[in-house]
């Protein structure tokens, strides 16, 4: 690009798409529109009781209003979601769309050179809409033996009570065929149901009602010009419904169901301004819920199972069993024992990964990726906006898809980096070297893309340039590729791994350094910029973008290579690498260091590794030959040094890293510390399970990082791969050693892999492989080596 | 009468105790199972005149308290008429005298006007302000009796100020004897205003100034009289304030008025002069105004809650013939009385629990269903009245908690309660009661046998919410371990130091565990691991002792110990510890604050 770069003109934006591959690759989102009718299946995919109780989670006690970000429970079928309070006599959902986001492409710099971050013109993700339910015979006074279970690998949250003689049962599900969330409540013993289903809006719309259903229902459009509607009706085979104003009634009910669905007329095209014109979000919501009302609850049901069971996949997950004890507590009461008492809990602990992969099965299936509060709000004002955070927040996210057997739930990720590529090229084209901007490429060039540290989804940047951010997205982007083997896939996402080349070739700056032996040599560093979030804001040669930047080349040299494009460049790109200044180890420190200098310049107990991306979730820092000695001491030395005392997910880094290093007792530790219960807003887990930020005394919110980014230092606790080598078991903490196994865990180089242990010893490995493929397998100490034909398997025993 | 409010910053402790001082046992490292005793106690020989049980009825304060429109159209407190008691009176008669609420008491300013102006006879005692009561206080009285209730009056301890006319007023039926007589030459003040002039009963002309007010109201037949102000207590202390000849006096003085006279006591009597208000008395306040003196009769905050905290202290000095005063009862009115359906359930549950009298402040004439339904629970007032003690928390965990109390036929009341602003699980465990296996459990609220629970019930309770249950035992007794505190093999950290208590097993605890000073048993050993209900038995003479307990490596779990009463008394709580297979240690860790003095802990031998 020139120095003065003009702005593309709309024929510019349509072909920048074009190239990106954005107009057909992002295939995968479903915006919300008629669907087809579903495959409804002939016979229960339901699983027997005893099979379910294997990944329940359980509960005795129902939310309040005030409480639903702690006590909900969510359902999602990937794009629309609940938080469900489950109250007997007071059913709340806190409903959501992932695309119901106010502000816009906000691409006009402050004076700073920054982005203005607020939430009308940065903008926020808000909730679509409240759905209660009253019945105002079963106030909890009355109730006995309540009990609330999240089933996570069918996707139903149900509600259990006795009142009397009579024993009461409600499902909430949201099932992605139906497009709708559904409320269905059964009884036994001569129960009834009566009361009342209201629907608001949390934009100061006006709900109508209609009796022909009936049905309760509102539109509106945000200032943005975002238009969004949501509607609910009821049925019942028994008793009466009706309306009584702008809510529905049911009265003398021994079953009633309750649909509702929502959503915007967003979508994923920069060249169409993310909107999608023949979208009428109003009446499509009606049709949806009136369309799903027309089915019995059976159907609706085993619908919903069988499409969430497929998406929950076979990953099974067995860290020892927990005593008799342990089971006759609810999970909120497992939590506060698991830490009261500091007794291993292995089947709470494994249930804890398990609802990670339940949050992402539920939240990332065909819409915008999950948030920093995946897909579930309790209300308008959710911390940092519950944007897309560049700077660990959603790449920790999206380290789980692959880890945990859910590889299609990256997509989401991936659909997202392309539908923003055009706006993030164009922006990045036009203001990132405007002379405000404090990290502007001194040389005066600009070309790709970067963005800032929060990025909405209308192709807008938040707050602060994040320039290495791109390569960040592009190492997790990679990592899929590594994980599926997917050429294809592959192809999709060339133009992003390009596009962030090209940024860095722009960027890179020679500097002179002397190496310990006196020799000098020329070396290319990263400009201007901040090591997040602390220290200088004009540091060169930051370690986090040194580490980024050489994870990026080398990616895309790998890319080129697999694909057969770009030769002649990635000699180019190759070169550079050669030139990278990678990271020393400080000698007045002896950590590694953070900024290209010996000196320490921030908290060493700041909550981001950023200096240790190359340790986790890059893997250039190996506790094996490949590293120097003192680089792999420096490195452990900055971790040891950041404590074992933060947060949520500032602690799964830390228990991913100490993975790396083979510290298992460390990793495991800070696993469990993720568990401690969030009490009055505490750092940890709510009784929901939910991680909790604190923020101040007494006040925490709700963050998703570490609902996926424990688990995914768990299963690097469990394996360690890289493209052509696997090891088994490289941090496997005492308690969970005497016996466990897993079962479809991600393997990088195209696997994934089931394998059993007893005393700490692999007893048994088998390698699936949809690509077919070659690796080292390590394991018990010995190595082999093992090849997969394309769709094929290997078991290996006696290790 | 008004009172000065201060704010309350201060949290319900989460407080829990055993029911009742256990038995001491063997003492020393004791391996043998024991097995818990809990001795019952019962009252023998006839039952006393007065306050027999509780007394139940309606008090006028707390709709004069009230700021609630059109309550007091004249100023504060000018809710207070006799049309306004009568219509009380009536409504009391016609809705619930059947279930034996039967008082019907006139709260402070029947001799004031509206301004609050007293008025006095000639001899310095209060006379009825005609405004307020046309008809006299006799006739009123005559008018309640004539619905079949009782009549109940209010003063406050002392000579009021305004009785003392220069000291020159004379004392009816005293010949010689004027109010300067009756008071020190010094004109103390005294009560909780200092509002009357301090007693001098060191002369005899004053006990007839006592003997004047008595025969006065006993003579419109009055049958129960609440006395105000009363130190120590009131907020008030020392020897200015310590009314105790006060109380004898009035006691003595009724006792010659030709006419039983309830007395009560009010308000937040001091602790330490149990006795003498047990001794003279038939019944005492214990806490502060349970009204919020604001736009309602009362605020969960301010001040219902508290009382769950105060309540413990004053568990063994409740019984026939005198009981713990938790204050009006203000639950007949959803609107007027400021609270939430589940908080109106859990206040009448505590009272009843704690064998507080029951008297509504509400308008009777306004009771909503939901509020004439708990005031009218059968079950539940029979919980208040019947022959088991007060119950003492059993266990605490935060804001849940689990009151019971044994009953004569070995059967248990259990309440369960949730003080934290959100629903949560609340779980009463049968081993902090001393049985394990199946146990029957009727639900009182909702006149229900919820059939066999096997060693625990837990409940989903909304915030502030509660459940009352009889707990029926079908298992057996808990085996247990005992581990006295101050056996040899303990380690003892910091200040702490064993000491000889007479109360106490094995006669000594150890105590002084103050600021980082810890409690070690080294050598718990169990069979199998698993959470164990454990039990401590413990003396705190203080409302606000906490100790973290912890097993092993254990984060442990913080918990705040219900106030015994005194430094003698031995009361027991429980708490879940994980516990491995073998030898266990358990810790009590006083951390930055005071722990109770510990007597010992027992541990069940399996898990439960």
């Amino acid at each position: 690009m020139d120095d003065q770069p003009t702005r593309p003109s709309r024929r510019g934006f349509l072909s920048l798409a074009a190239a990106a591959g954005a107009a057909t690759a992002v295939g995968g989102f479903a915006p919300f529109t008629a669907s087809a009718a579903p495959v409804r299946p002939t016979a229960s995919p339901l699983l027997a009781p005893a099979q379910a109780a294997r990944n329940q989670l359980w509960w005795q006690a129902p939310a309040s209003a005030d409480t639903m970000i702690t006590q909900g429970l969510p359902v999602g079928n990937g794009r629309l979601g609940a938080l469900a309070g489950n109250d007997p006599a007071a059913e709340l959902l806190d409903l959501t769309d992932l695309t119901l986001w106010t502000g816009g492409r906000n691409d006009v710099l402050q004076s700073d050179g920054q982005f203005p971050y607020g939430r009308d013109d940065f903008g926020s993700y808000t909730l679509l809409a409240q759905l209660t339910v009253n019945i105002p015979a079963h106030d909890l006074g009355v109730v006995n033996n309540y009990r609330r279970t999240l089933d996570l690998a069918q996707g139903l949250l149900t509600t259990t009570y006795d009142i009397g003689e009579a024993s009461y049962q409600r499902q909430i599900y949201a099932s992605r065929p139906d497009d709708v969330v559904v409320l269905h409540f059964s009884q036994r013993g001569g129960g009834s149901y009566t009361g009342a289903v209201s629907l608001a809006g949390t934009h100061g719309e006006t709900t109508g009602a209609t009796d022909s259903g009936p049905l309760a229902s509102f539109g509106g459009t945000l200032a943005n010009g975002l238009r969004y509607g949501a509607a609910v009706t009821l049925s019942s085979s028994t008793g009466t419904v009706g309306r009584a104003g702008t809510s529905l009634t049911f009265s003398g009910c021994q079953d009633l169901t309750v649909v509702v669905s929502g959503g915007t007329d967003y979508a994923p095209d920069f060249a169409a301004g993310f909107r999608d014109p023949s979208v009428d979000p109003l009446p499509l919501a009606q049709s949806k819920v009136r369309a799903a009302a027309g089915q019995t609850p059976t159907a609706l049901l085993h619908t919903h199972v069988a499409d969430f069971r497929a998406a929950f996949g076979s990953f099974a997950l067995d860290l020892g069993a927990s005593s008799d004890s342990q089971r006759l507590l609810d999970t909120a009461g497992r939590l506060q024992a698991r830490w009261r008492d500091n007794v291993p809990d292995p089947e709470l602990e494994a249930g804890y990964l398990q609802f990670g992969r339940y949050l992402m099965v539920s939240g990332s299936r065909g819409s915008l990726p999950l948030n920093l509060q995946g897909l579930w709000l309790d209300g308008n004002d959710p911390g940092w906006m519950a944007d897309y955070h560049t700077d660990i927040n959603v790449q920790m996210n999206y380290w789980a898809a692959d880890r945990l057997g859910l590889p299609a739930c990256f997509d989401a990720f991936t659909d997202y980096c392309l539908a923003q590529l055009p706006s993030w090229t164009d922006i990045t084209g036009r203001l990132f070297n405007s002379a405000d901007n404090r990290y502007a490429n001194s040389s005066g060039k600009v070309a790709g893309w970067t963005i800032a540290i929060s990025t909405n989804p209308y192709g807008g940047g938040g707050w602060w340039w994040h320039p290495p951010g791109n390569a960040w997205l592009c190492l997790n982007l990679f990592e899929h590729y590594e994980y599926t083997q997917d050429r294809a896939y592959l192809e999709k996402i060339y133009p992003l791994l390009k596009g962030a080349v090209q940024f860095w070739e722009a960027r890179l700056v020679g500097a002179t350094v002397t190496d310990p032996s006196g020799a000098t040599r020329e070396v290319l560093i990263d400009d201007s910029d901040w090591s997040p979030e602390q220290g200088p804001l004009n540091a060169r040669g930051i370690t986090y973008a040194q580490e980024l930047v050489w994870n990026l080349f080398g990616h895309y040299g790998t890319a080129t290579e697999v694909l057969g494009r770009d030769s002649e460049y990635a000699r180019t790109v190759a070169g550079l690498r050669q030139r990278l200044y990678l990271p020393v180890v400080s000698p007045t420190t002896g950590w590694l260091e953070e900024w290209m200098t010996p000196d320490n310049l921030g908290d060493p107990q700041h909550r981001h590794l950023s200096p240790l991306i190359g340790l986790f979730p890059g893997d250039r820092i190996r506790p094996d030959d490949s590293t120097p000695k003192d680089l792999l001491a420096g490195a452990t030395a900055l971790l040891t040094a950041r404590g074992m005392n933060s947060y949520g997910w500032a602690n799964a880094w830390r228990a991913a890293c100490w993975a790396r290093l083979k510290h298992a007792e460390n990793a495991y530790r800070l696993y469990v510390t993720n568990l401690k219960p969030a009490v009055d807003g505490a750092n940890g887990s709510a009784a929901n399970l939910f991680d909790i930020l604190n923020i101040s005394d007494g006040y925490g919110i709700f963050q998703i990082e570490a609902n996926l980014g424990t688990p995914s230092a768990a299963v690097e606790m469990l394996v360690y791969s890289r493209p052509g080598y696997v090891e088994l078991l490289p941090a496997l903490p005492t308690a969970w050693a005497a016996s466990g196994s897993v079962t479809g865990v991600g393997v990088r180089g195209g696997f994934t892999a089931d394998f059993g242990w007893k005393n700490g010893r692999i007893s048994q490995v088998t390698l699936h492989s949809a690509t077919g493929g070659s690796t080292t397998l390590a394991a018990n100490g010995g190595s082999h080596r093992v090849s997969v034909a394309p769709g094929g398997s290997v078991t290996l025993r006696n290790l | 009468m008004p009172q000065s409010r201060t704010s309350r910053t201060g949290l319900v402790l989460a407080v829990a105790a055993g029911l009742i001082a256990a038995a001491p046992l063997s003492s020393g490292r004791a391996q043998a199972a024991t097995t818990t005793t809990v001795t019952q106690t019962s009252t023998t020989g006839a039952p006393p005149a007065l306050a027999a049980t509780p007394y139940m009825g309606w008090s006028s304060w707390s709709m004069q308290s009230s700021s609630y429109p059109g309550l007091n159209p004249n100023g504060s407190y000018s809710y207070l008429t006799e049309a306004n008691v009568l219509k009380q009176a009536d409504a009391l008669a016609t809705k619930l005298k059947p279930y034996g609420y039967d008082y019907v008491n006139i709260d402070a300013g029947w001799w004031m006007d509206d301004a609050w102006n007293e008025g006095f006879d000639q001899y310095g005692r209060q006379a009825p302000n005609p405004g307020r009561f046309p008809d006299g206080m006799k006739a009123v009285a005559n008018r309640i009796h004539a619905l079949g209730l009782k009549a109940g009056i209010y003063l406050p301890v002392g000579l009021e100020k305004g009785a003392y006319g220069g000291g020159r007023t004379p004392i009816w039926n005293a010949p010689g004897c004027t109010t300067a007589d009756v008071v020190y030459p010094d004109l103390r003040t005294t009560n909780g205003w200092d509002s009357s002039y301090k007693l001098n009963f060191g002369n005899p002309c004053t006990q007839k100034y006592v003997d004047s007010q008595a025969q006065l109201i006993a003579g419109w037949g009055y049958d129960f009289l609440k006395l105000d102000g009363v130190g120590p207590g009131s907020d008030k202390s020392g020897d200015q304030y310590n009314n105790v000849p006060d109380v004898a006096a009035w006691q003595q003085a009724i006792a010659t008025a030709g006419r039983p006279v309830h007395l009560e006591l009010s308000w937040k009597l001091d602790r330490d002069y149990a006795a003498q208000w047990k001794q003279y008395s038939n019944g005492w306040r214990i806490d502060t105004d349970v009204e919020c003196y604001c736009g309602t009769l009362v605020t969960w905050d301010n001040s219902v809650k508290v009382r769950w905290n105060e309540a413990p202290a004053w568990s063994d000095v409740a019984g026939p013939g005198g009981w713990n005063d938790l204050d009006s009862l203000d639950v007949g009115n959803g609107a007027m009385d400021g609270i939430t359906p589940a908080e109106r359930q859990s206040y009448l549950t505590f009272w009843a629990v704690n064998k507080s009298p029951l008297f509504s402040g509400d308008d009777l004439t306004q009771l909503d269903g939901y509020g004439l339904s708990l005031l009218t629970n059968r079950e539940v007032i029979g919980v208040d009245q019947n022959s088991s003690p007060v119950a003492r928390p059993v266990s605490t965990m935060g804001d849940q908690q689990v009151w019971a109390a044994r009953n004569a036929d070995g059967s248990y009341t259990v309440a369960l309660f949730n003080l934290a602003a959100a629903p949560e699980p609340v779980t009463a465990y049968w081993a902090a009661l001393g049985f394990h296996g199946n146990a029957s459990v009727r639900d009182l609220w909702n006149h229900q046998e919820l059939g066999d629970y096997r060693d625990r019930i837990t409940e989903a309770l909304p915030a502030h919410g509660s459940r009352l249950f009889t707990v029926r035992p079908g298992g057996s007794p808990l085996a247990t371990t005992a581990y006295e505190a101050e056996s040899p093999d303990n380690t003892l950290t910091g200040t702490a130091a064993v000491f000889a208590c007479a109360t106490c097993s094995g006669g000594k605890k150890v105590g002084n565990l103050y600021q980082g000073a810890t409690l070690r048993f080294n050598d718990v050993t169990v069979k199998q691991a698993g959470i164990y209900t454990i039990t401590v038995d413990y003396i705190s003479g203080s409302s606000d002792r906490t100790a973290r307990v912890y097993s092993g490596t254990g984060s442990g779990t913080s918990l705040a110990f219900p106030d015994t009463g005194d430094w003698n008394t031995v009361h027991r709580i429980s708490f879940q510890l994980g516990l491995k297979a073998g030898t266990n240690t358990i810790t009590f860790d006083s951390g930055s604050w005071y722990s109770p003095d510990i007597d010992r802990i027992d541990v069940p031998q399996a898990a439960v």
